[in-house]
């Protein structure tokens, strides 16, 4: 979901696209009627799959010569909403577009349409939908699943005689990295672990969501209406964080994304990183051996929740109610088709390498190991929420995640961390 | 001059039509915005003040101004020693004159955003293994607090942009007067002396051009910010520009951040044109 690296990447090149004048063909909406052409316009986030999604497009419209579909692509999170806010505002709206939860639900109101009557969404697994239904009526369609938890090295656990399976608690989790750390020389790693502390991201959102989700049942819209966050699991926050840092590579605060991943872990550097399913591809082009065979997953520990894992969907498709009828119509087929018809389903898990978040796909056909064993934490119902998408907007990276560099940097103690988190939270929902 | 006939009015047309169209005209529906609650999408309420006051009280934005302005006065003062500087070089009779020049000015036809990315490497990887080679810790973990992400971007703004300050400074030592420098000569002046009084004065309208230059480039930074340090850590590095494009694309405050815009484009203003207004002052007409 969120390759920082990457993502700043594009949206450089996204603006450079938007600065090119980049909009919808405007009167498109004129060749929808009398059985002429249907234009459908996406205006989709996912820069990962862009190329496999262009194949796909151009499948569809050879199956329905009547349907024209055009695709645009602008990438990473913030970039996305900007551009999107954009063509919205200067009257070119796209008909299918994204939205990652209730604030944007909330904010795009009057645009998104009910799409309870669509395939896809009775397809769709149980709690995938909640954050997008508001009074029973579904906005959003979910993409795919992603899931995360600390990602090891198999190799490097066995050498060192750890067995994965017996960590459950964090005392067990502390243990094993001792181990890893006394063993350091001998199985010629730098440190057990690597925690990039410059992305506020993988703090603010992903560590801290496997703390704060018991506390809001593990429902986004809880969260989302939620005034105050206590932290009740505060203090196990605070020493996953605290484990992490002191047996990192150092200096932490400087370490991004792409050392964590892969300078560190593909290079077989650090035995453990938190992470999710997103960076296989990433381990892949790196050592493709490591990432087919000797990578594993193991939950975070959370008293209470031990064996579980978060799961949830990163972003969902919606469609925009001021689009023609025809637009409309096509655009529940052209997404029904996607997640519902076996060609469908065949790119979904093949090409753009999912995990599906509907009934009816054949699991054991999910392309890599994580996103196996993700799906079968799924599937067997041992998940934690993904509740951050329901914080006040851009609190987890730009408020919770910053204190907690101000944490590591000493600047601050865990204590102040959680009154000024507190706060943050609570002014915005006054 | 005088003579404004429909000609001149007609060959003004275009460029006061795409400066109205992309500057003058978005300025204005800023400013309106900024009194606003709107969020991108639609404006609702009209609020008077309120996001001007609150922005007084915000901390991040406050230390966001203090950051930039300690930046921009730093950054000033190296670019123009090494601006000049470099054009004393060159304008030197050496051979390698003219690739010197090429070689100075490159850096500056690097985008920021790759720049911040390759200095990234260098100080956080490259200068992490000359510190374990030589045991001297000022190289060790460089970004990861806020004085050497500091460091960092004056370093990064002063090689990229080094250069270009340069080439208005050669332009302006080249067209000194040679009689001058010999009269001096023959009058006995050391090379101090001729620098301090003939080469000094007469470049002074190239000071009022590059500090102005730098003076606003350096408030404005955002690209070099984002892939350097990303504002990090802590927010510590966080200037203007970026606190801005947060509040209105992270935090989806797009009117407050308006408004935010609004101060930081007086502060610009008024802190350039005094100092324009002084460096006038002080130069000196041939």
């Amino acid at each position: 979901m969120l390759r920082k690296t990457k993502g700043i990447l594009v949206a450089m090149f996204g603006s450079v696209l938007m600065l090119a004048g980049c909009s919808f063909s405007s009167g498109d909406s004129d060749g929808a009627t009398g059985g002429e052409k249907v234009t459908v316009d996406v205006f989709q986030f996912k820069v990962e799959f862009k190329e496999q999604f262009d194949k796909l497009v151009e499948t569809y419209e050879e199956e329905n010569p009547n349907v024209d579909i055009n695709v645009k692509t602008v990438g990473g999170g913030n970039d996305y909403g900007a551009a999107l806010k954009s063509a919205f505002s200067s009257g070119e709206a796209p008909d299918i577009f994204n939205v990652g939860g209730p604030a944007d639900v909330e904010q795009y109101k009057d645009y998104v349409v009910d799409l309870s009557d669509t395939k896809s969404a009775e397809a769709a697994l149980d709690g995938t939908l909640s954050s997008v239904t508001v009074d029973g009526d579904v906005y959003g369609l979910p993409y795919n699943q992603e899931g995360y938890g600390i990602i090891y090295n198999k190799e490097v656990f066995k050498e060192a005689g750890i067995e994965p399976t017996e960590i459950k608690t964090m005392d067990d989790l502390e243990e094993a990295t001792k181990t890893l750390d006394n063993k350091k020389k001998e199985l010629g790693i730098e440190a057990p672990f690597a925690l990039p502390g410059k992305e506020t991201w993988v703090m603010g959102i992903h560590l801290a969501n496997a703390y704060l989700a018991d506390e809001f049942d593990h429902d986004v819209m809880k969260a989302y209406e939620s005034e105050t966050v206590a932290f009740e699991m505060g203090d196990q926050m605070k020493r996953f964080l605290d484990l992490q840092n002191e047996y990192s590579v150092q200096p932490t605060l400087s370490l991004d994304y792409s050392q964590q991943v892969e300078e560190l872990f593909s290079l077989g550097q650090v035995a453990m990183i938190q992470q999710g399913n997103w960076v296989y591809n990433t381990i892949y082009e790196m050592d493709t051996d490591l990432a087919e065979n000797n990578i594993g997953l193991l939950p975070i520990p959370v008293k209470g929740y031990e064996g579980s894992i978060p799961v949830g969907v990163p972003m969902y498709w919606s469609l925009n109610g001021d689009s023609s009828e025809e637009e409309i119509q096509a655009s529940k087929d052209f997404l029904d088709w996607l997640y519902t018809s076996d060609q469908g389903k065949e790119f979904v898990m093949e090409e753009f390498k999912f995990i599906p978040a509907y009934e009816g796909f054949d699991s054991s056909k999910i392309a890599d190991p994580l996103s196996q064993e993700i799906y079968k934490y799924a599937e067997e119902g041992n998940t934690l929420g993904w509740v951050f998408m329901g914080a006040p907007t851009s609190w987890t990276t730009n408020k919770l995640g910053v204190y907690m560099q101000e944490y590591i940097a000493g600047d601050i103690t865990w204590e102040e961390l959680e009154q000024k988190a507190t706060k943050s939270w609570e002014e915005p929902r006054k | 001059m005088h003579n404004r006939s429909i000609a001149f009015w007609l060959f003004l047309t275009p460029v006061m039509l795409g400066l109205g169209l992309v500057v003058v005209v978005p300025f204005i529906y800023g400013f309106i915005f900024s009194f606003t609650d709107w969020d991108g999408l639609k404006a609702t309420t009209f609020m008077g003040l309120e996001n001007y006051v609150r922005l007084f009280k915000e901390e991040e934005f406050l230390s966001s101004i203090w950051f930039t302005t300690k930046f921009a006065f730093v950054s000033i003062v190296s670019l123009n020693v090494i601006g000049l500087g470099l054009a004393l070089i060159v304008t030197r009779n050496i051979k390698a004159n003219n690739v010197l020049r090429t070689v100075f000015f490159m850096p500056n036809l690097i985008g920021g955003l790759i720049l911040g990315f390759i200095w990234q490497f260098i100080f956080v990887s490259v200068f992490n293994d000359i510190g374990e080679l030589t045991g001297i810790a000022a190289f060790q973990g460089w970004l990861s607090n806020s004085e050497t992400g500091f460091w960092g971007l004056v370093i990064l703004t002063s090689w990229q942009m080094g250069g270009y300050i340069m080439i208005i400074y050669i332009a302006y030592l080249e067209s000194i007067p040679k009689d001058l420098i010999e009269a001096s000569k023959i009058d006995g002046a050391n090379s101090f002396q001729r620098f301090k009084h003939i080469t000094f004065p007469l470049v002074a309208p190239a000071f009022t051009v590059s500090m102005f230059l730098t003076l606003s480039t350096a408030f404005k930074i955002y690209d070099q910010n984002l892939s350097l340090t990303n504002g990090g850590p802590g927010n510590d590095t966080q200037m203007v520009a970026m606190e801005i494009v947060r509040t209105a694309f992270a935090e989806n405050e797009m009117a407050y951040a308006q408004a935010k815009a609004v101060i930081f484009f007086m502060i610009v203003a008024v802190i350039a044109l005094t100092q324009v207004y002084y460096n006038k002052k002080r130069e000196v007409d041939l």
